[in-house]
């Protein structure tokens, strides 16, 4: 009887294989076909691979742009995680407004928001002013790397706190008295309890802020300048302004497996520490 | 247990909420300057919400965003529960492979996802605009429905389906009245994600649109260099509309607690939020929809695609024209020749385009445009002799030229003084006195006409030892001189008088010297790069009847009057040029914006495939320097 269901499913099969496998399927075919914005005739090469991997300067920009995003997401859980123990440990109807407060800003376009900022760093705006007046300095905030972090930290910040906080509210607070009953002063009650048990939303926080931080190109734009360059703007530019699209296929092919091995290693952490994950 | 007080929790939890909502604020008080500075709030003033109001190009931003957020979701969401639940009672394989395969747009860079759907659609020649922004948004929407409906399928109990039917219920019935209730949380958390995904996307439809169709996020992407408080207002609107969603949402629950019990609760909570969304999103669409006159003008009812430069027309030639002419004008953004070269010889259509010299010659070689009927024009006797049949098109057969100027030097007068420019020309971007102190401007072909120029190079040289002299001096200017690489913020920057010294263009560097008079422009002797930007129709162009009337009205007097006095850069009206810097003009005496036509090291660009290639290469090798550098 239930083998009826299943049939729902045929569509969408379909639907994901010609809009999500399909795509996938043309970046690479796209990143080993010699020159040409359209496929027929097709000739392979390795040519944008080769090009890609012996260019210091490339094999740099790609660096640089893991190094910003693990920045960014180190100072998202040192910030984030705090901030969500505080909301979860919170009482409820807090805990609901902490939660509004920290969605609300989600909800309002990012580029808008980071648009914003451009106003607050750039000369003669309010941080430069707030930090003369602390005697802290008179350099040039925007169109730095600072920015940029400051901007990336801004954007996804609010998806660790969030995630964080899912994973330590669902814990069972009877496990941490427990823990204090034998003995476990807090550090380790924190350590040996309620670090492991918050640790798949550590990991899904991680996610979630590494990925648009390692390929994110509009942050770098509007608050880098035009002399920050990251991967994604790298990849953007071969599309949108020089017209490589094959060698642009092949950075996004690269930068796409480089995430797939990324993401299975963290994957890898989480099903070792898997003992006290629920659905 | 030690609850009672946690400073250290509320004051980072306090400075956490400042840091969220500073830029925010910030947002909705310039919103309300009178001026147009982002920094200094000179007066209260309502002018840039009547600007967002009269802007079509924000209402209709606002409508696509909301509308196509709203399709997304509801398509989505209907879509993902159904796959969910029909996957759920698939083979454990094949279950297996969706999940891998939903896995893709969540798992992979969204830059990455964007492409494979750019590609998608154009491998398909499936003409991009808002179906395929909505497509694409629907697709990248139900993985994350699915991913929320799924573990609350797999709590169900298995047999709850076939006890109804045992019961006499058909299929269809036993999935909407017994599953689909049950699983209710999850298919509203799911629309939920759905909701805010679609709102918030910049990436994915940046690379799928087409036509003219932008979202929020496209505007304020392709119009952010140049400063547009506008943005401000239309940023307040949303946060507006935002937060009186997101408080009913949260409010409703609590009001409905009072009065009812607990089931009802839960129903009004799952339903009231989404009800609210819908209505409020339904009313926006009903706002922006309106204010759409009628009568029997020459194009009624039809449209222009104009792609022209960011901030390229005056304030109210387009609203004119429409006036005029009953027609519709949808105008597309690009920031480089070449981004609009790529839109343009990938198949999109548009009835005008406004690209530069040596692109014009470029497009009429690939044959990519169409004649001009000169019998439709009456514009051409109107023209500036000087901009009158340049080697790029000699009988003007397929351009108009829109505006024209020159490349120089924008300074500080109280900084730099005119003996070292003319000492230096050029190379004074390479004179470490003004360390830190520069702004180049992010072009390929106008920073290598600088270093040509400089080394004594013509600019058009198709010598590869010359070119790759001018890539040291760029790669050398970058590294010694940490410089910024900017495009049209320097109007707004030097202006402000915040550097020494920049590479801009002359109508920019007109405005900038209106704005701040301690700025002054110099060309060096060694020459320079005399541009002009035209009108041209495209072969595919779906109009060229209404095309050819735009040219003749924006080359009108009121309307070239209109465009230059706005944007500051030189008509090629020559009547224009006369009054804006003839005595009473807007730019009186301002010396930027008369183009000398006296030295003879002066060029003008010329299109080589080659050389284009090279320096286009090693352009963006200058940038990656730079951006090394740092």
């Amino acid at each position: 009887m239930m083998k009826r269901f299943s049939q729902l499913a045929l569509p969408y099969i379909v639907w994901a294989v010609l809009m999500l496998v399909l795509p996938m399927g043309l970046i690479a075919v796209y990143s080993i076909m010699e020159q040409g914005n359209s496929i027929v005739p097709f000739s392979f090469t390795l040519e944008y691979y080769v090009k890609f991997f012996t260019d210091p300067d490339f094999l740099l920009i790609l660096w640089r742009s893991l190094l910003i995003a693990v920045k960014t997401t180190v100072i998202c859980l040192l910030l984030g995680y705090p901030a969500a123990y505080f909301i979860a440990k919170s009482k409820e109807n807090v805990q609901n407004i902490l939660i509004l407060c920290i969605t609300i800003p989600m909800w309002i376009n990012m580029l808008v928001r980071t648009y914003a900022w451009i106003g607050l760093l750039s000369e003669g705006g309010l941080i430069q002013q707030i930090l003369r007046v602390l005697g802290l300095g008179n350099g040039e905030l925007l169109y730095t790397e600072g920015a940029v972090l400051l901007g990336m930290v801004y954007n996804f910040l609010p998806f660790m706190i969030l995630q964080v906080q899912t994973s330590l509210s669902k814990m069972d607070n009877s496990l941490l008295e427990a823990s204090s009953d034998l003995g476990a002063n807090p550090v380790q009650t924190f350590r040996k309890v309620t670090l492991p048990l918050s640790l798949p939303g550590v990991i899904n926080g991680i996610t979630l802020v590494f990925l648009p931080a390692v390929s994110s190109f509009f942050i770098p734009k509007l608050l880098g300048g035009g002399q920050y360059f990251l991967i994604g703007n790298m990849i953007e530019n071969q599309f949108i302004t020089v017209g490589e699209w094959n060698f642009g296929s092949a950075v996004s092919m690269i930068m796409a497996v480089i995430m797939m091995l990324l993401m299975m290693a963290v994957r890898k952490v989480e099903i070792r520490n898997q003992g006290g994950k629920e659905e | 247990m030690n609850k009672s007080k946690r400073p250290f929790g509320k004051i980072l939890m306090t400075l956490m909420i400042v840091f969220f909502y500073l830029p925010i604020v910030y947002m909705v008080v310039f919103s309300f300057n009178d001026g147009k500075s982002l920094t200094h709030f000179t007066g209260f003033s309502l002018r840039w919400y009547r600007h967002m109001l009269e802007s079509q190009d924000m209402m209709e931003a606002l409508y696509t965003t909301f509308s196509i957020a709203l399709l997304a979701t509801f398509i989505s969401t209907v879509a993902g529960t159904i796959a969910a639940i029909g996957l759920s009672k698939s083979k454990k394989i094949i279950r297996n492979i969706m999940e891998q395969i939903n896995n893709l747009p969540m798992m992979n860079p969204e830059i990455v996802t964007a492409i494979g759907f750019m590609l998608l659609f154009i491998t398909f020649k499936v003409e991009k605009g808002y179906a395929t922004m909505l497509l694409a948004h629907i697709a990248f929407c139900i993985p994350y429905v699915m991913l929320s409906v799924m573990p609350k399928i797999k709590q169900l109990d298995p047999n709850l389906a076939d006890a109804a039917m045992d019961l006499g219920c058909t299929p269809w019935q036993a999935l909407v009245k017994v599953i689909v209730p049950q699983i209710t949380p999850g298919i509203v958390s799911g629309a939920l994600i759905a909701f805010t995904m679609s709102v918030d996307d910049f990436i994915i439809s940046y690379f799928v649109t087409g036509g003219g169709v932008k979202n929020l996020s496209i505007i304020v992407y392709t119009m952010s260099k140049r400063v547009n408080p506008s943005i401000n207002a239309v940023s307040t609107l949303v946060v507006v509309i935002i937060t009186v969603v997101l408080l009913a949402i949260n409010l409703a629950p609590a009001l409905a607690a009072k009065r009812g019990k607990k089931e009802v609760i839960v129903r009004r909570n799952r339903v009231i939020p989404l009800t609210m969304a819908a209505v409020a999103a339904i009313g926006i669409m009903f706002v922006v929809g309106l204010g759409s006159g009628g009568g029997d003008r020459p194009f009624e009812g039809q449209t222009l695609y104009l792609y022209n430069w960011g901030e390229y027309t005056g304030e109210n030639i387009i609203g004119d024209f429409e006036e005029a002419t009953g027609a519709k004008v949808v105008q597309e953004n690009f920031d480089s020749n070449e981004q609009m070269y790529i839109k343009v010889a990938n198949g999109e259509s548009y009835d005008i385009l406004v690209p530069s010299d040596y692109m014009i010659q470029r497009l009429i070689q690939e044959e990519l445009l169409q004649k001009l009927d000169h019998s439709k024009l009456d514009c051409l006797d109107k023209l500036a002799e000087e901009v009158k049949g340049l080697p790029y098109d000699p009988g003007n057969e397929y351009s108009v030229p829109y505006f024209w100027g020159t490349v120089g030097i924008v300074y500080d007068t109280n900084k730099v003084t005119v003996k070292e420019l003319e000492r230096e020309g050029f190379g004074i971007f390479l004179n470490e006195k003004y360390k830190g102190d520069v702004y180049l401007y992010d072009s390929e072909r106008d920073s290598f006409m600088m270093a040509l120029k400089s080394l004594g190079y013509s600019m058009n040289t198709s010598d590869e030892r010359e070119i790759q002299e001018a890539y040291e001096w760029l790669v050398q200017c970058v590294k010694t001189m940490d410089t910024e690489i900017v495009t049209d913020e320097i109007i707004d920057n030097m202006a402000q008088g915040r550097k020494a010294l920049g590479l801009i263009y002359s109508g920019d560097a007109t405005y900038v010297m209106d704005e701040n008079e301690d700025m002054g422009y110099y060309m060096p002797e060694s020459g320079t790069n005399i541009w002009s930007d035209a009108m041209v129709i495209p072969k595919n162009a779906k109009n060229p009847e209404l095309a050819h009337a735009f040219i003749n009205f924006a080359s009108d007097y009121d309307g070239a009057y209109d465009n230059s006095s706005y944007v500051g850069y030189t008509s090629a009206n020559q009547e224009v040029i006369d009054a804006i810097y003839g005595e009473g003009g807007d730019y009186e005496g301002i010396s930027a914006y008369l183009p000398r036509t006296d030295n003879e090291n002066d060029e003008v660009f010329e299109y080589n495939e080659e050389t284009k290639k090279i320096m286009g290469d090693l352009w963006s090798r200058v940038k990656i320097a730079a951006s090394n550098a740092d």
